[in-house]
């Protein structure tokens, strides 16, 4: 298997980790616009889909953009804000700010679909035991709704967060640096070692973010009986 | 519109759903014969193997041992989707297909047997109305647009579309609530009177397997034959504890639903016309162990009671002395109806009259009591 | 934006399109093909199930660029680099919302259907397939919006593809050319969200069973 050697062989070579090219950095700028649009993302959208779900109103308006958000192809997305965000400030416009806003427009749509869906989904009897025991419409969400939602709730972040580090490789397209930039450069290099050692790397990744969320799961919704 | 009727016999049929095992099957040397035209209800608790045994008839579960014979022929030498479009199969959630419309749904088997368009329509239209649903009405609906009871007619037309000699049913009335559940039940027997098909219908309901069994077999845990019989037999003779058990102890009340008046024994009563000389009449009646006279029209149509111990010595009967009428009852009542209505009437006798209402004779509470100690017929 | 540029590069707007569209039908034909078998395989043994739902998940959270990439190692620069990995991205909606199609017929219509004499095949085609077609064009609908999007991507290869994202690749060649790259990422948005609402109204009539008249405007059921 040609491509096991050679990415072994990549991940050997010492120059490959140091630098401005090297593993470290790229990994750095990868984790920084993930992480960067993932916790705006969280901070926009988590709420609104908590509050959508709590009020049972505006779910079909924020379904249907939820939707349209997932039909836009993020290459296109990134393509669109780019001009915009390049006039805005001409430093990091050009690289940085077009794929963080694309992958909160990527981000988007798992963490408020399931947001709004468990919620909704907590069985509306305890809903009404809540409030029939005095609680207010915001302690009934965060005390009932929310603890009995998050399973479903961390598993719509968790969605988001594994998407966008395989879409933010994209950025790398536009010049923006990440770990995509393996898999453009071995392209134009014919470098089958580089391609394989930006695939791995990447997988290593979302694996690393999913055993992450997955163990904040388990830390914040121990698996109830059934 | 009624077609030929199959007979069904089990002999000695057997379900084990481990065939290692040595325990009880699901079922258990099932035997009984159906005749022909006859419904014979499997009725038993949960898990007693009836459904099971209903479902080896068209093979949706086949018998580990034993035959299953229609008019004589084992089921399992009949070519397998033949021998089911040969029989009308219904059951509780009806399956109606939710894609086709009520007109569609109806012309199942017989768009399987290759009938023609229009013959198909033909049949849909006569079924339909045949189970209450105006034809023009629910032929182009979709089932999601019917209700719980109109669904299920529509199963038992589907069932009936190419007039098969058999029809199996399992628990098709139990979905819906007891009033519609009720309506459906004697709309299904006037139809069978029509029909004359065998049928094999399965149900929990004990009430339910004596309104619409001619034949009845109660099955018990284990999947064994409690005892088969009409319905009267279980009731007034049930083979052991269980079945007591299971028909319930008010067992004697249920057999007064089976019996009509036409099954009593009619008394005679002295009767008199309005005007008629007193002397007489109060001699007839004094002869008679029964205390009342009853007074009646030039029809012979009952006007009311008079006790013995207020006629006069002489002199004419005057209708404005009789006692209010006791409930009229006639041939068809059940015998349960007719004490129902004499208890609320608090007469002694109720008075049975015919079609035009002439007055045929009286029963007692005694004379139905008689009729029912005698052996079941 | 350089309106005129755009005018003088209507024809290859029109190609460009052309290409996207074929790109895109064919991979969702395929694609729909195996997975129509995988998931008939799936639904007769259950068993089969999770590995082939799991592997069909594990391969979409490969980055489309490093799939593209591989491929280029294996099959060079063909139209099969881009299609091989369009086709197996489809796998994982196609097979769930097929599966849970079939999963959607009510059992009861499944027992009445073999309890009047329907053969497996009759059954499978008359019976669960129409009941299944909502969800299964709720599938092709995902994928389809997807493949659109992951089209662009291809533009990686070279010029020989891409379909309208090619502009959007050239465009950044030039050095950030707004015009360029606007007129491939604008129509490629409008072709997914076009798609998407065409598929939602065939599904809406494909299934008039779905959708009848009312309650309030039928006449009201006189029977029990």
């Amino acid at each position: 298997m040609g491509f096991v050697s050679a990415a072994v062989a990549w991940f050997a070579d010492a120059a490959n980790w140091s630098g401005p090219g090297g593993i470290p950095q790229r990994l750095l700028e990868h984790v920084l616009v993930s992480g960067l649009a993932m916790i705006i993302a969280l901070a926009i959208v988590l709420p609104l889909g908590l509050w959508i779900g709590h009020r049972r109103r505006g779910a079909a308006v924020a379904v249907g953009l939820a939707g349209l958000g997932r039909a836009v192809p993020t290459l296109a997305a990134i393509a669109i804000v780019l001009p915009i965000t390049a006039a805005y400030d001409p430093q990091l416009g050009f690289k940085l700010y077009p794929v963080v806003l694309a992958m909160i427009l990527l981000a988007a749509p798992p963490i408020l679909v399931n947001a709004y869906t468990g919620i909704v989904e907590v069985d509306p009897d305890l809903v009404e035991a809540a409030r029939g025991m005095g609680m207010t419409g915001p302690q009934v969400l965060g005390r009932v709704e929310l603890p009995l939602a998050l399973p479903v709730v961390i598993g719509g972040i968790r969605s988001a967060t594994v998407q966008v580090i395989a879409t933010a490789t994209l950025g790398s397209i536009f010049g923006f640096g990440g770990l995509g930039r393996f898999l453009i450069d071995g392209i134009a290099n014919h470098d089958t070692g580089q391609i394989f050692g930006g695939v791995v790397l990447v997988a290593a990744l979302a694996l690393v973010a999913e055993a992450g969320l997955a163990g904040l799961q388990r830390v914040l919704a121990p698996a109830r009986g059934g | 519109m009624s077609g030929p009727a199959a007979t069904v016999e089990f002999q000695d049929v057997t379900k084990r759903y481990d065939p290692g095992t040595q325990g009880p099957g699901a079922v258990n040397d099932l035997s009984f014969a159906v005749p022909a035209g006859r419904i014979c209800v499997l009725v038993g608790p949960s898990g007693c193997g009836k459904t099971t045994s209903l479902k080896m008839v068209n093979r949706l579960i086949e018998p580990t041992a034993g035959r299953i014979l229609l008019d004589g022929v084992d089921v399992t030498s009949r070519e397998l989707t033949e021998l089911r479009r040969g029989i009308g199969y219904v059951i509780q959630q009806v399956g109606l297909f939710p894609h086709q419309t009520i007109g569609q749904n109806v012309a199942v088997v017989p768009r399987l047997l290759g009938w023609d368009a229009g013959r198909r329509r033909e049949r849909a239209d006569e079924l339909l109305g045949l189970v209450g649903l105006e034809p023009a009405r629910y032929r182009d609906r979709f089932p999601s647009q019917l209700s719980g009871g109109e669904r299920q007619r529509v199963g038992v037309a589907r069932a009936l579309a190419a007039d098969p000699p058999l029809m199996l049913m399992d628990e098709p009335f139990g979905a819906v609530d007891p009033i519609v559940r009720e309506r459906l039940q004697n709309e299904f027997l006037r139809l069978q009177e029509h029909l004359a098909k065998t049928i094999l219908f399965v149900t929990h309901d004990i009430d339910e397997a004596i309104k619409m069994g001619d034949l009845v077999a109660v099955m018990q845990a284990g999947g064994r034959l409690a005892q088969f019989g009409p319905p009267d037999d279980l009731l007034a003779h049930p083979a052991s504890d269980f079945v007591a058990r299971f028909v319930g102890s008010d067992r004697g009340l249920k057999r007064l639903s089976l019996s009509r008046i036409r099954d009593v024994q009619l008394q005679a009563v002295p009767t008199a016309r309005p005007g008629d000389p007193a002397a007489p009449v109060r001699q007839a009646v004094q002869a008679d162990p029964f205390p009342y006279l009853l007074l009646v029209d030039e029809a012979n149509h009952p006007l009311g009671w008079l006790d013995e111990a207020d006629l006069p010595a002489d002199g004419p009967l005057d209708a404005e002395e009789a006692i209010a009428m006791s409930p009229l009852l006639n041939p068809e009542t059940t015998l349960k109806d007719a004490l129902a209505m004499m208890v609320e009437a608090d007469v002694q006798a109720g008075v049975v009259v015919d079609g035009t209402g002439s007055l045929l004779g009286i029963v007692t509470f005694e004379s139905i009591g008689q009729a029912q100690r005698a052996p079941a017929a | 934006m350089d309106w005129g540029w755009i005018l003088d590069h209507l024809d290859d707007l029109a190609f460009r399109t052309a290409q996207h569209l074929y790109l895109t039908a064919i991979a969702l034909a395929i694609g729909l093909a195996i997975s129509f078998a995988l998931a008939l395989l799936a639904v007769r043994r259950r068993s089969l199930y999770p590995p082939i739902a799991g592997l069909a998940s594990i391969v979409f959270t490969i980055p489309s660029l490093a799939l593209f990439a591989a491929f280029v190692s294996i099959t060079g620069i063909s139209v099969w680099t881009a299609e091989i990995p369009l086709i197996l991205y489809t796998f994982v909606m196609y097979v769930r919302n097929i599966v849970a199609g079939f999963d959607s017929v009510p059992p009861e219509v499944r027992e009445a259907a073999d309890g009047m004499g329907y053969g497996r095949l009759a059954r499978l085609w008359r019976i669960e397939l129409p009941l299944a077609v909502p969800l299964i064009i709720a599938g092709i609908r995902v994928a389809a919006v997807s493949t659109i999007g992951l089209v662009t991507i291809t533009g990686i290869l070279g010029d020989r593809f891409g379909g309208l994202g090619f502009f959007i690749f050239e465009g950044i060649a030039r050095g950030y050319f707004a015009t360029e790259m606007l007129l491939g990422a604008v129509p490629s948005i409008v072709l997914a969200l076009l798609v998407d609402r065409a598929l939602v109204l065939l599904q809406r009539r494909l299934t008039p069973w779905a959708h009848p008249a009312r309650p309030g405007s039928a006449p009201e059921p006189a029977a029990a």
